[in-house]
C-alpha cells in the first residue's frame, strides 16, 4: 500500500507548521496561505480576471475582423498606442499582438489555473482523503510564480515596440530575430513569462503526483480514485514531460533574441523548423493536459446527476493513459505542410487517427453512463451535458485536419480556428463551468443562483455556437486565421457577413459571462446556506460540511469502495458515500 | 426513493430548449450558404489534386455527419428518455466489456483505413513533378512575392539558398549567363492544362503559399527550397495568392495576383519579356528588395 503517510499524520504534522498561518487576519490570510483550499481560490480569481482580459482581446478582434478599420466601442481608448491607432481602431501590428495576446493568456493564465490551478488543488486532497498537498509551501510558490508570470506577461504590452505580435505559437525566426518582429523586449518578455510559468506548472505537477502516489487515505486504492482526480493525476505526467521542452525552446528565442545565437536562423547554421518541433513537442500534449481534466470532471458530474455509475470507469482511466501516452506522438500534425518531411507527415497522420480512438471509447461511454439514468437538469448537469456535445463537433472537425491531403486545403484556415474553440471553450470551458457550479457550495458553504445560472448556461450555449461553427464556414471559403482584415482579399469579401454573424455571436458570449459573474460574486456572500451534500454525491469531499478546516478530515475516512455507487439496489438512499460500507446484503457490481 | 434536490430545477425545460438551440445551431450555416455560392462554403477547385482532395472532404465529411447524427440524436434521446420521473430509478451498472470492445474496435478500424486512405491521396499528389512541368521559382519576403521564370533558353538559372541577401534576393550566381535571362514577375501567371512546379523560398521568415482554390498551403522555409510541390490547373481565371502563416505586420495584406490563361496567353505574356532579357546587353541588374 503506498498510502503510508495518511492523511491523519499529514494533518497533524502540517498543524503545528501552519497554525500560525490560521491566526493571520485581514488581506495576508488570502496572500500567503499553504492551505490548498485557499491556494486554489487564488488560482480562480485570479484566471477569472485573465479570463476578462483575454476575452475582451477576442472582442476587440472579433470588432476588427467584422468591421475593419472601425473605432472600437468602449475598449478602443483603454488600449495602448502599439495597439490601436488614435481613433481607436486596431492597428495591423496592433491585432497581431491581440493575437498573440488573446491565445497566450487564455492557455497559460486562464485553461491551465483553473483546470489544473484551482481543481487540482481543490480537489486532490479533498477527494483522496488527504489532509493537504504533499508540498504545502511549494503549493503557494507555484501560485505565486504564476502571479509573476502573468504581470510579465500582460507588462509586455508597455515594453518599447508592444507585446509580441507572433502568435501564441511564436514561429522562429519571425520571433527569434529583432529585425523581422520589431518587438524584440516584448518577445523576450513573453519568453521569460513562459519560462516562470512553466516553472510554477511543474512545480504544482510534482505535487499532485507525489499526493496522488502518497497521500490516499486507507482503502483509497488508485482504481478507486474519482475520475477528477484520474485525470489530473496523468495531466500532472504530462506536464512532467512537455513544460521543460518549452521551457528550453523558449530559452533558445531569449538567446537568439539577445545575445546573437542563430539557433532558429539558417543563415547562422539554424534551423527554423527546429521552434516547431519543440514547441509542438510541448503544444500537442497541452492540448490532453487541458482537456483531460475536463474530461475528469464531466465524467464524474454526469455520473453524479444521472445517479449512475460511470460508465465503464476503468475503460475511462485506461482510455486517459493512452491519450497521455499518444498525445506525445502525435506533435507533427501541426507541420503537415510545414516543410517537414513528406513521409513523416504519413505517420503523424496515422498516430494523430489512432489518437481519435480513445476519445471516441470516452464519448461512448459518457453516453453509456446517462443510459438508463435518471437524469436530473441541474446547471451544472447542463454544462456537462453541452459538453459532451460540443467535445463530439471539435473531435469530428479535427478528424478532416487529421487526413493529411485535406490539411492541404484547410491548414491555418478558421476551419483549425472553429476546431480548436470547439473543444477549447466548447468543451474546456463548458466543463470547468460545470464544475464550478457542481463544486461551488464546498468551495463557498453556499448555494449560487439557479436563475441566473440557467441564463448563464443558455447564453453561453447559444452564443458559442453562433460565434464558432460559421468559422467551418468561414475557413472552407479559405479564411487565413491571423488576418487583421480579410476585405483585402476578393474571395473573402462575399462571405464577410459571416463575420458579422460570429462578431454578434462573440459579444453575446462576452454578455453571457455577466450574469456568471454576478452570481458567484453575490452569491458567495448572500447566496443561502449550502447543506454539506447538496447533490447527494459519494466522494469524500462531500463528507464534510463548510468551513473545511486546514487539514480537512478531522479524522482519517476508510474508503470501502469505488467512487459512483449511485442507484445501488436495495439501499434506501440512491448513493452510497466511499466512506461507507456496503451493508451486508448489498452486493456491489465489480467495476 | 426519489432524491431531493434543495433547489427547483428548470430542467424539465431542457429537452425543449435543446431543440431550439439546434434549431439556431444550423441557422449560421444556412445564411453561409446563400452567400458563398457553393453549398458547403467551399471555393471552386480548380486543379486536379485539389479535385483528389474534395473527393476525401467528401466522404469524410458525411462519414462525420452520420456519425454526429446517429450519436447526438442517441444522446438526445437519452436525455429526454431518461430524465428525472417520479417513481423512476437509474438502471444499476457499472460497464460492459463487450461493448468497449465493440466501440474500440469499430473506430480503430475506421480510423486506420481512413488514415490509410488518406496517405495513399497525399501520395499521389506529391508523386515527384512530371518533366514537361513549367518550373517557376517563388520568393517570399516581407511582405510580398517575386516570380522567376525561365528565360529564352527554358531553363532557370541554378540558385544557392544560402546567397540570398537583400541585394541578391534569389541567391542567383551573377557569373552564371543564365541569370540575366531569368523573367522576374510580381504575379503568377501560369498555362490551363501543363503541370507546374513550385520552387518555394523566403527570404525572411517563414510564410506560406496559400490558394484556396487550388486546395494548396505550403510553408515557405527560409534557408531551403520547398521543391515538392507542383499542381495542374483545370480551367483558367482570376485568383489571389496568400501568406497564410502570421510574418509580421503586414502579413494581412501579403498577396499576389495569380492569372491561370491558356497555352497561348501564357507564351504571348511570356515571350516578350525572355527576349528583351536575352537582348539586353547590360550588366547583370542588381535585383533590389522592394
Amino acid at each position: 500500500m503506498s498510502a503510508t503517510i495518511t492523511a491523519d499524520s499529514h494533518a497533524t504534522a502540517h498543524h503545528g507548521d501552519h497554525g500560525h498561518g490560521h491566526g493571520k487576519k485581514g488581506i495576508m490570510h488570502y496572500l500567503w496561505n499553504t492551505d490548498h483550499k485557499v491556494i486554489a481560490m487564488q488560482f480562480l480569481f485570479s484566471s477569472i480576471l485573465y479570463l476578462v482580459i483575454g476575452g475582451a482581446m477576442a472582442l476587440a478582434m472579433r470588432w476588427q475582423l467584422a468591421f475593419p478599420g472601425h473605432p472600437i466601442p468602449v475598449i478602443g481608448h483603454l488600449l495602448p498606442s502599439t495597439v490601436v491607432s488614435d481613433d481607436g481602431a486596431l492597428i495591423p501590428g496592433g491585432y497581431n499582438m491581440l493575437v498573440t495576446m488573446h491565445g497566450t493568456i487564455l492557455v497559460f493564465f486562464v485553461a491551465m489555473p483553473v483546470l489544473i490551478g484551482v481543481f487540482g488543488n481543490f480537489l486532490i486532497p479533498l477527494k483522496i482523503g488527504a489532509g493537504d498537498m504533499a508540498f504545502p509551501t511549494l503549493n503557494e510558490i507555484s501560485y505565486w510564480l504564476f502571479s509573476i508570470s502573468g504581470i510579465i506577461m500582460l507588462a509586455s504590452f508597455f515594453a518599447p515596440g508592444g507585446a509580441p505580435g507572433t502568435g501564441w505559437t511564436a514561429y522562429a525566426p519571425l520571433s527569434s530575430f529583432a529585425k523581422y518582429n520589431g518587438t524584440p523586449l516584448g518577445q523576450t518578455l513573453w519568453c521569460v513569462s513562459l519560462f516562470i510559468n512553466g516553472l510554477s506548472s511543474l512545480t504544482g505537477a510534482v505535487n499532485y503526483i507525489t499526493t496522488v502516489i502518497t497521500m490516499r487515505a486507507p482503502g483509497m486504492s488508485m482504481f478507486r480514485m474519482p475520475l477528477p482526480v484520474w485525470a489530473i493525476f496523468v495531466t500532472a505526467i504530462l506536464l512532467i514531460f512537455a513544460i521543460p521542452v518549452l521551457s528550453a525552446a523558449a530559452a533558445l528565442i531569449i538567446f537568439d533574441l539577445n545575445f546573437g545565437t542563430t539557433f532558429y536562423k539558417p543563415s547562422g547554421g539554424g534551423q527554423p523548423l527546429l521552434w516547431q518541433h519543440l514547441f509542438w513537442f510541448f503544444g500537442h500534449p497541452e492540448v490532453y493536459i487541458l482537456v483531460l481534466p475536463a474530461m475528469g470532471f464531466t465524467s464524474e458530474i454526469l455520473a453524479v446527476f444521472s445517479r449512475k455509475p460511470v460508465f465503464g470507469y476503468k475503460a475511462m482511466v485506461y482510455a486517459m493513459m493512452v491519450i497521455g501516452f499518444l498525445g506525445f506522438i502525435v506533435w507533427g500534425h501541426h507541420m503537415y505542410v510545414s516543410g517537414m518531411n513528406l513521409t513523416l507527415s504519413a505517420v503523424f497522420g496515422v498516430s494523430t487517427m489512432v489518437i481519435a480512438v480513445p476519445s471516441a471509447i470516452k464519448t461512448f461511454n459518457w453516453m453509456g453512463t446517462i443510459w438508463r439514468g435518471n437524469i436530473h437538469y441541474t446547471v451544472p448537469m447542463a454544462f456537462a451535458v453541452a459538453f459532451v456535445s460540443m467535445f463530439v463537433i471539435g473531435g469530428l472537425s479535427g478528424i478532416f485536419m487529421a487526413a493529411t491531403p485535406i490539411d492541404l486545403f484547410v491548414h491555418h484556415t478558421y476551419f483549425i480556428v472553429a476546431h480548436f474553440h470547439y473543444v477549447i471553450f466548447g468543451a474546456i470551458v463548458f466543463s470547468v463551468f460545470a464544475a464550478i457550479y457542481f463544486w461551488f457550495p464546498k468551495m463557498s458553504g453556499r448555494m449560487f443562483n439557479n436563475t441566473l445560472g440557467w441564463i448563464h448556461f443558455w447564453m453561453s450555449f447559444v452564443f458559442f455556437n453562433l460565434t464558432f461553427f460559421p468559422m467551418h464556414n468561414l475557413g472552407l471559403a479559405g479564411m487565413m486565421r491571423r488576418i487583421s482584415d480579410p476585405t483585402v482579399y476578393d474571395c473573402l469579401r462575399q462571405v464577410q457577413p459571416l463575420n458579422v454573424v460570429c462578431t454578434i455571436g462573440a459579444m453575446g458570449l462576452g454578455l453571457s459571462t455577466i450574469p456568471f459573474l454576478i452570481n458567484m460574486f453575490w452569491s458567495i456572500f448572500k447566496g443561502p446556506k449550502a447543506p454539506a451534500n447538496p447533490w447527494h454525491s459519494t466522494t469524500l469531499e462531500w463528507t464534510l460540511s463548510y468551513p473545511i478546516q486546514h487539514g480537512n478530515f478531522p479524522v482519517v475516512p476508510t474508503i470501502h469502495h469505488g467512487p459512483y455507487e449511485y442507484s445501488v439496489p436495495g439501499l434506501e438512499k440512491d448513493y452510497l458515500p466511499q466512506n461507507e460500507k456496503a451493508p451486508a446484503h448489498v452486493t456491489l457490481e465489480a467495476h | 426513493m426519489t432524491t431531493r434536490f434543495p433547489f427547483r430545477s428548470l430542467g424539465s425545460r431542457f429537452a425543449g430548449w435543446l431543440g431550439a438551440a439546434c434549431a439556431l445551431f444550423l441557422a449560421a450555416p444556412a445564411f453561409a450558404e446563400q452567400r458563398s455560392g457553393n453549398i458547403w462554403g467551399l471555393p471552386p477547385c480548380v486543379t486536379v489534386h485539389g479535385e483528389k482532395i474534395d473527393s476525401l472532404f467528401m466522404i469524410i465529411f458525411w462519414l462525420t455527419a452520420t456519425v454526429f447524427v446517429l450519436t447526438q440524436s442517441t444522446y438526445l434521446y437519452f436525455l429526454i428518455a431518461y430524465r428525472k420521473r417520479p417513481g423512476h430509478k437509474a438502471f444499476y451498472s457499472h460497464g460492459s466489456n463487450k461493448l468497449e470492445i465493440i466501440w474500440t474496435t469499430a473506430p480503430t478500424i475506421v480510423f486506420l483505413a481512413l488514415a490509410i486512405y488518406g496517405n495513399r491521396i497525399w501520395d499521389e499528389i506529391h508523386r515527384p513533378a512530371p518533366s514537361n512541368s513549367l518550373v517557376v521559382d517563388v520568393s517570399s519576403y516581407q511582405f510580398g512575392w517575386q516570380m522567376r521564370y525561365p528565360g529564352v533558353s527554358g531553363k532557370l538559372a541554378p540558385i544557392d539558398v544560402r546567397k540570398i541577401t537583400d541585394q541578391n534576393p534569389f541567391g542567383t550566381d551573377p557569373a552564371d549567363p543564365l541569370t540575366s535571362q531569368d523573367v522576374i514577375a510580381s504575379e503568377l501567371v501560369i498555362p490551363v492544362g501543363r503541370p507546374v512546379h513550385l520552387l518555394l523560398h523566403s527570404r525572411d521568415v517563414i510564410h506560406s503559399f496559400y490558394v484556396p482554390e487550388f486546395r494548396l498551403y505550403q510553408d515557405c522555409v527560409p534557408g531551403r527550397t520547398i521543391g515538392w510541390v507542383w499542381f495542374q490547373a483545370t480551367r483558367t481565371g482570376n485568383f489571389q495568392l496568400a501568406c497564410n502563416q502570421l510574418c509580421g505586420t503586414g502579413h494581412y495584406n501579403m498577396k499576389a495576383p495569380i492569372r491561370v490563361v491558356t497555352e497561348e496567353e501564357f507564351q504571348k505574356w511570356l515571350k516578350p519579356r525572355q527576349e528583351k532579357n536575352a537582348a539586353s546587353t547590360a550588366p547583370v541588374a542588381t535585383l533590389t528588395r522592394p
